[in-house]
C-alpha cells in the first residue's frame, strides 16, 4: 500500500496537487482523502440558492430612484434587444437601510433585512448574455456550451467529501431547471463528482433518494446477505494476491451499507422539529433550504437549490407582471433564506458555511408590456450588464455592500464583478487558488475560470 | 546588465517604483547610482523633443510602464492579444490585430486608435487624460523614436520549425518493424509477443504462462461479443483438444452477431453518439434525433461486416459524396450530423462552438490531435497554427446538418428537410462552400485573415501542402486525407484504441492525443508494426483483433507476482494480462444472461437499460445528452456531449446502492433463481449450477459449504425467496464484475 506521500506524488504527475481526491478515487480507493487546499479555507462548504429566471436587481438590492425621475424616459447606451419604448419602470417597493452596517433592502426582504450585518450583497455583477441558457450555464459552469463541469463539480473534485457515506455535491430541484443536469455535471471529471440530482417535488426520504432502500428485504435479511456476500468476495480475493482494485470494491459495498443508514438520516427532513419546519416555511423550496443545512451538517460539500415550482420552470422570469410576482417570489424565499441564514449561525455553521443567492442574471430597469400594454402589469425583461447577488457567512464579509451600478440599474460601472470573478472567489474562500485547479483533459489544463477570474478579494473578511 | 526600466526608477508615483523593484535587486549598487544620475538629467530637461529619446523617455515609457505592461510585456501574468509593448521591434510587430506602433503614421498606428477608444478601449478601466494621448500622437508622428532594442523572445507568434516538428514521432510515418533478434522468436505466436517479449527481457522479466482454459475462454468472449460463456460453451472448449481449438473458437466470436454490437460502443463513444441536445427549449424537440439508432444499427452492421476501416471512415464523413445515389449509405454520415446543436444557431459565435465540436471530434476521434485548441491560438505544444483550426472548421461551416426524409411519404419544408424530426434520417449535407476566416482570439467580432479549406500543415506533404479543398465542402476531401496510408496518424491511433480495448491500457496512454503532451507508446516499434500490418491486411479490423487475441501476449494469466509486480508495478511492460472490470454494457448483459433473460435481436431503435422488464443488450440504451441516463452515468458510461477517448473507471457506493436495491437487479435475481432452482433439485446441486452460469466453473467446496449456509433454516415457503437473496448476492460479487 502506498503511503500519504507516494500517493501525492503520484497524484501530482497527472492531476494538479488539489485534484488528488480525483486521483485516488479511481481503482485504487474510495475513501476520502482530506485534501491539504492551497491555503487556509474560510469556507467548508457551500449553499447556492437559486434563484431561475432571474431575479429583479432594481426590485430587491440595488434602489433607483432616478428610475422615478425618468419614468417612461428610453433606455441609452447599447441594449440586447430593442424595447418597447415604455421606459424605464421604478420599482414600487420601498428600501430601506437595515442593521448597524445599513445594508439597503427593499421591503421584499423583511426577513433577510434582519440578518443585514451578515450580506454581502453584490450590486456589480455582469455576465456575457441575456439569455437563460448560456446565463445558467456560465452562472455554473463558466462557460457558455455545456462541455464543461460544474462548479460544485469542481469544489468537490478539489476538495473531495467530508463523509465518505454521502455524496459530496447534491443539487435540491423540484423536477429539472432549465437547461437541466448539464448545470451539476461533473463532464470530463470522472463520475463521482457529479451532483447527486434529487428531486424534492415530494419530500419523503424514501422518494428523494434512488435505491436508497431494497423493495422487500429488511435490514436484518440484508446484512445477512452481505455477510454471505463479504465471505464470497474475500474467498475471490484470496486467490487474487496483489489486486488492490477488489478492496476498493469490497470497501464501496461495505460504505453503500452504511448510506442507506446514513442518508435515509440526513436527507430526512421530517426528523426536524415542526418550530424549525415552520421557520422556513411549508414551500418546497423552504424545506428545500431546511435540507440543504441537514446535509451541509452532515458533512456534503455543496448544495445547490433551484428554485423552480414543478410547472414553471423559472418562476423569477417576470417578463409580466413583475411587481406583484416579485412580491409572492420573495416573500418565499426571503423567509427560507433568512431561516436558513438564522438556522446556520445557531449551529455555529454559518462562519464556515458560504451562503449564496442569486440567479442567472437581473432584468431591466425598464418595463417589458404585453399585448394588452397594460402598464399595471409590467413585467421586466432580462438583463446581464447589471445585477445585483448577494454572499453570507463563510469568510465574506457581512453588512457590505459591493460595487454599483449605474444610476439606473443599467450598467455596472464600480467594482464590477464577473461571474468568473465570483467563481474565482468562491474557490478562494474555500481554499483553492482558482488558477491552480486544473485537470488535464483532451491536451491540455482546464481551469473552472478558463483564462479568466480575479479573486474579489474586497469582500474577503 | 541593461535594464528597461533603469530611467523610470525615480519616477514620479510611487507606483512605478514598486513595479522597479525586482529590476533594481537584480542590480549592482554601481548600477543603481548610474541610473540614478541619468534619470536626474532627464527631469532638470525643461522640455523634450519629439524626435528624441528624451520625449520617449519622459512621456512615453513612463506611460506604458505604468499603464500598459500589465497586459502587454513579457513581464505580464496572460499577454493579452499577443500584444507586447516593452520593446521597440514587439511594439512595431504588434499582436493579434496588427502592428501597434507605425512610425509616422498615426491612421495606421492601432495603439493611437486604442488609447483613444476607437478601435479597442485601453487601457480598459478608463481613458488616459487627453494630453497624455496627445502625446503619442506627438511621439508616432514625429517617428517613434524608441531607443528599446533588447531582444524579446518570440512570446507573441513563435515560428513552427516544421523540419523539427516533423521529426516528432508521431508525425513519422509508420513502418514495419523488424522483429527483435535478441529474442528467441521460435516461442512466440506472433510478432506481437517478440516485441513485448524484447522490453520484459530488457527489465529481466518473464511474461505469465498462459491462463486456464476456463479463464481464458470467459475473457475472450467477454472481449469480443461482449457477453459470458454460456455453460455449453464452456463445457465444449475445455474438452475440446484439437490444437487449433482456441483459434476456432476466436473465429466463432468474430463471426457471431454480437461481436459488432459489443464493439460499437468503442466507436459510438468516439463519435459522441447522442439522441438529443443538452438543452431542450420548452417542448421544442425539433433539436433531438428520433432516428438516431439508425446511424447505430449502420455501425454495428458494418463492424459486423468488417468494412475496412478507411471506408468506414471515409462513409461517416462523406457518405453522400461518395454516392450520392446510394441513399442507404448515407445513415453512416450520423457520425457528424448527430453532433451537438447549441442554443442561439443563428450566431455566428454559437455556429462557432458547433464547428469546433465537429472538428474535435474529428481531429481528437480520427486523428489523434488536440487541433481545437489551436481554436483560439496557436497550438501551445504541437505543430498547429491557429490557421490549421479554421481550414478544418472551414469545411464544417460549409456543410449543414440535414433531416433527410425517411422515404418520399414524408412532409418536407422547403429546403427539403422534414417537417417533424421523426420523419428523418440525420445527415449532413453541403451548403455554401465558405473559406473562414480566422477569429482571432477565438472571437468572431475579430476577424482575421481568411484561410482556405486544407488539410492540417503538419499532416501534408510537401506536394499536398499548397493544395486547398475544392469539391464543394471539402469534407470528401478531408476523409480521404485521413484515411489513407499517407497519414501517420489513422492506422495508429485506431489500433491503440482497439488494443485498450483488451489489455485495459492502450500502448499510447493518452488513446485522443499523440501529440507533444500525450504519452509516448510503451511499445513504439509494436504500436508501428501492428499499424502497417493492419493497413496491409486492407484495414481490417478483424484481422487486427484476431492477431490480438492469439497472441501469448494476450493469453497470459492475470495473476500478480510479487517479485515481478515490484521491477514493473504498472505492468507497463505486459508481464500479465491487467484484470479488468467489465464495462457497464457487458456488465448488465451478463446479469441478463444469468437469468436467461437476453434477447439476440439485432439493432432497432433505442431502449431504458434499467426497465425491469427490458431484455435488450445494453448497447442499445437510449444516449440522452440532456440528461445521461442515471444507471450508465453511474458506471462510467460517458458524458457524450464531447469525444470520449476512455472511459473512467470510478468505484463508489451509489454504484452498489443500485446492485443492492435497484428493481433492475432484483429483477435480475429473480430470474437468475428461477433458473437454477428450476435445473436441479438439491441446494448443492443448483449452487453448481449457478456458479457454472454466473463464472463458467464449480465452486469450490468453502463457497458451497458457505452457500448451503446462507440457504440453510428456510421453509418451504421462504425457499424461493432465499434462493433470490442468493442469486443477488453471486451478481453483486466481484467475480460477476470482474474479468481474470
Amino acid at each position: 500500500m502506498l503511503n500519504r506521500r507516494q500517493m501525492l506524488q503520484q497524484a501530482s504527475a497527472g492531476f494538479g496537487m488539489v485534484g488528488l481526491a480525483g486521483a485516488l478515487n479511481g481503482l485504487q480507493a474510495v475513501e476520502a482523502t482530506p485534501v491539504v487546499p492551497h491555503f487556509t479555507p474560510k469556507a467548508k462548504r457551500v449553499i447556492f440558492l437559486f434563484m431561475n429566471g432571474a431575479p429583479s436587481h432594481v426590485d430587491t438590492f440595488d434602489p433607483k430612484p432616478a428610475l422615478a425621475r425618468y419614468e417612461g424616459s428610453q433606455p441609452t447606451g447599447e441594449l440586447y434587444r430593442k424595447n418597447d419604448g415604455s421606459g424605464y419602470m421604478p420599482s414600487p417597493f420601498k428600501f430601506r437601510a437595515h442593521g448597524e452596517s445599513g445594508v439597503v433592502l427593499s421591503e421584499l426582504l423583511p426577513n433577510l433585512a434582519t440578518h443585514a450585518d451578515d450580506l454581502c450583497v453584490l450590486r456589480s455583477m455582469h455576465t456575457n448574455v441575456p439569455n437563460h441558457e448560456p446565463g445558467l450555464l456560465v452562472m455554473n459552469s463558466g462557460n457558455q456550451q455545456p462541455i464543461r463541469p460544474s462548479l460544485g463539480s469542481w469544489c468537490s473534485y478539489g476538495l473531495g467529501t467530508e463523509n465518505e457515506n454521502l455524496p459530496g455535491f447534491v443539487v435540491l430541484c423540484p423536477g429539472l431547471p432549465v437547461v437541466g443536469p448539464q448545470l451539476w455535471s461533473s463532464s470530463f471529471l470522472p463520475g463521482q463528482y457529479q451532483g447527486m440530482s434529487v428531486d424534492t417535488s415530494d419530500m419523503h426520504v424514501d422518494k428523494l433518494v434512488a435505491n436508497l432502500n431494497h423493495p422487500n428485504l429488511t435490514r436484518a435479511q440484508q446484512q445477512r446477505q452481505l455477510e454471505f456476500l463479504g465471505r464470497l468476495n474475500q474467498l475471490h480475493r484470496e486467490q487474487r494476491a496483489g489486486e488492490a482494485a477488489l478492496d476498493a470494491q469490497i470497501r464501496a459495498m461495505e460504505l453503500a451499507f452504511n448510506m442507506q443508514r446514513e442518508a435515509s438520516a440526513a436527507f430526512d427532513v421530517s426528523r426536524e422539529p415542526a418550530t424549525i419546519r415552520e421557520m422556513y416555511g411549508q414551500t418546497t423550496f423552504g424545506q428545500s433550504c431546511l435540507l440543504a443545512r441537514r446535509l451541509c451538517e452532515n458533512g456534503v460539500r455543496f448544495v445547490q437549490v433551484y428554485y423552480v415550482a414543478k410547472n414553471e420552470k423559472q418562476p423569477w422570469d417576470t417578463h409580466a407582471d413583475n411587481n406583484k410576482r416579485h412580491r409572492d417570489l420573495c416573500a418565499d424565499s426571503d423567509r427560507a433564506t433568512a431561516a436558513l441564514l438564522t438556522d446556520l449561525k445557531a449551529r455555529g455553521m454559518l462562519e464556515d458555511t458560504l451562503v449564496i443567492w442569486g440567479g442567472e442574471f437581473g432584468r431591466t430597469p425598464y418595463a417589458q408590456l404585453d399585448k394588452k400594454k397594460e402598464y399595471a402589469k409590467a413585467g421586466r425583461d432580462h438583463h446581464h450588464t447589471g445585477f445585483s447577488m448577494f454572499l453570507a457567512g463563510g469568510g465574506v464579509r457581512g453588512g457590505m455592500m459591493y460595487g454599483s451600478t449605474d444610476e439606473f440599474g443599467m450598467n455596472a460601472v464600480e467594482n464590477r464583478i464577473h461571474v468568473h470573478d465570483l467563481h474565482a472567489t468562491i474557490l478562494h474562500l474555500m481554499g483553492i487558488d482558482h488558477k491552480r485547479l486544473t485537470y488535464r483533459y483532451s491536451g491540455r489544463d482546464f481551469r473552472l475560470t478558463d483564462v479568466h477570474g480575479e479573486v474579489v478579494h474586497g469582500i474577503v473578511s | 546588465m541593461n535594464s528597461r526600466y533603469d530611467s523610470v526608477i525615480l519616477g514620479t508615483s510611487s507606483h512605478l517604483q514598486r513595479q522597479c523593484v525586482p529590476a533594481t535587486n537584480m542590480m549592482r549598487p554601481s548600477t543603481i547610482s548610474i541610473a540614478i544620475c541619468f534619470s536626474l538629467t532627464q527631469l532638470t530637461l525643461a522640455s523634450a523633443h519629439a524626435d528624441d529619446k528624451d520625449f520617449f523617455e519622459k512621456k512615453i515609457r513612463p506611460v506604458l510602464v505604468e499603464r500598459c505592461f500589465k497586459c502587454h510585456s513579457e513581464r505580464a501574468e496572460s499577454v493579452k492579444g499577443g500584444l507586447l509593448l516593452d520593446s521597440r521591434e514587439a511594439s512595431r510587430r504588434g499582436g493579434d490585430s496588427g502592428a501597434a506602433v507605425v512610425p509616422g503614421d498615426i491612421q495606421a498606428s492601432l495603439l493611437l486608435s486604442a488609447l483613444r477608444y476607437e478601435s479597442f478601449e485601453m487601457p480598459p478601466d478608463g481613458q488616459l487624460p487627453d494630453s497624455v494621448i496627445a502625446d503619442f500622437e506627438t511621439w508616432i508622428k514625429a517617428g517613434a523614436h524608441d531607443p528599446r532594442d533588447a531582444p524579446t523572445s518570440e512570446t507573441a507568434r513563435a515560428k513552427i520549425d516544421w523540419d523539427e516538428a516533423r521529426r516528432f514521432w508521431a508525425f513519422q510515418p509508420p513502418t514495419l518493424q523488424p522483429l527483435p533478434n535478441d529474442v528467441a522468436v521460435d516461442s512466440f505466436h506472433s510478432p506481437i509477443d517478440a516485441f513485448v517479449a524484447a522490453r520484459l527481457q530488457a527489465a529481466t522479466l518473464a511474461p505469465n504462462p498462459e491462463a486456464s482454459r476456463r479463464v481464458l475462454l470467459r475473457r475472450v468472449t467477454f472481449d469480443l461479443i461482449g457477453l459470458p460463456p454460456t455453460p455449453e460453451e464452456v463445457d465444449s472448449f475445455v474438452n475440446d483438444e484439437a490444437p487449433d481449438a482456441y483459434e476456432r473458437l476466436v473465429d466463432r466470436l468474430l463471426a457471431s452477431p454480437q461481436y459488432g454490437e459489443r464493439w460499437s460502443r468503442m466507436w459510438l463513444d468516439v463519435a459522441r453518439f447522442a439522441e438529443d441536445q443538452a438543452h431542450i427549449v420548452g417542448n421544442d424537440s425539433s433539436l433531438c434525433y428520433p432516428n438516431a439508432y439508425l446511424y447505430r444499427d449502420w455501425v454495428i452492421k458494418a463492424i459486423n461486416e468488417d468494412l475496412p476501416y478507411d471506408q468506414f471512415v471515409r462513409r461517416q464523413l462523406a457518405a453522400d459524396l461518395i454516392d450520392p445515389d446510394d441513399k442507404a449509405s448515407h445513415v453512416a454520415l450520423g457520425f457528424i450530423g448527430l453532433g451537438p446543436k447549441y442554443y442561439r444557431r443563428s450566431d455566428l459565435e454559437v455556429m462557432a462552438e458547433e464547428w469546433e465540436d465537429r472538428v474535435d471530434t474529428v481531429a481528437r476521434g480520427l486523428l489523434g490531435l488536440t487541433i481545437a485548441c489551436a481554436r483560439c491560438h496557436d497550438h501551445k505544444y504541437d505543430p498547429i497554427p491557429t490557421e490549421d483550426y479554421y481550414s478544418l472548421a472551414g469545411v464544417f461551416a460549409s456543410t449543414e446538418m440535414f433531416n433527410r426524409p425517411l422515404d418520399d411519404k414524408r412532409e418536407r419544408e422547403k429546403d427539403g428537410q422534414t417537417k417533424k424530426a421523426e420523419d428523418a434520417v440525420h445527415i449532413v449535407r453541403d451548403t455554401n462552400p465558405q473559406d473562414l476566416n480566422v477569429f482571432i482570439r477565438g472571437d468572431v467580432k475579430k476577424k482575421g485573415e481568411v484561410v482556405r479549406r486544407r488539410f492540417p500543415q503538419i499532416l501534408c506533404s510537401a506536394e499536398s501542402l499548397s493544395l486547398a479543398f475544392e469539391n464543394g465542402s471539402g469534407r470528401l476531401e478531408l476523409a480521404d486525407s485521413i484515411a489513407t496510408r499517407d497519414n501517420p496518424l489513422t492506422a495508429r491511433v485506431i489500433v491503440n484504441r482497439v488494443w485498450g480495448q483488451f489489455f485495459g491500457k492502450p500502448l499510447v496512454g493518452t488513446p485522443s492525443n499523440f501529440g507533444s503532451l500525450g504519452e509516448r507508446p510503451t511499445h513504439p516499434e509494436l504500436l508501428d508494426d501492428l499499424a502497417v500490418r493492419f493497413m496491409d491486411s486492407g484495414w481490417s479490423l478483424k484481422w487486427l483483433q484476431r492477431k490480438i487475441v492469439l497472441s501469448a501476449t494476450y493469453r497470459q494469466s492475470s495473476d500478480i507476482d510479487a517479485a515481478k509486480q515490484a521491477i514493473d508495478p504498472a505492468n507497463t511492460l505486459l508481464w500479465r494480462m491487467h484484470r479488468r472490470r467489465l464495462s457497464v454494457e457487458a456488465w448488465r448483459d451478463s446479469l441478463l444472461s444469468a437469468g436467461d433473460q437476453l434477447a439476440l435481436q439485432v439493432g432497432g431503435p433505442s431502449i431504458d437499460p434499467q426497465d425491469p422488464d427490458e431484455r435488450r443488450r445494453t448497447a442499445y440504451s437510449r444516449i440522452s445528452r440532456l440528461e445521461l441516463h442515471a444507471m450508465l452515468a453511474l458506471f462510467d458510461f460517458p458524458d457524450p456531449n464531447v469525444h470520449s477517448p476512455k472511459r473512467n473507471e470510478t468505484t463508489t457506493p451509489l454504484q452498489k446502492l443500485f446492485v443492492l436495491n435497484s428493481p433492475f437487479m432484483v429483477r435480475q435475481a429473480e430470474s437468475f433463481a428461477r433458473r437454477v432452482t428450476e435445473a436441479a433439485t438439491e441446494d448443492s446441486g443448483r449452487i453448481g449450477c449457478a456458479y457454472q452460469i454466473a463464472f463458467g466453473r464449480d465452486p469450490s467446496s468453502d463457497e458451497l459449504a458457505i452457500g448451503l449456509t446462507f440457504l440453510d433454516g428456510c421453509d418451504e415457503a421462504e425457499e424461493q425467496a432465499r434462493w433470490t437473496q442468493y442469486a443477488q448476492i453471486i451478481m453483486a460479487s466481484n467475480e460477476m464484475l470482474m474479468v481474470d
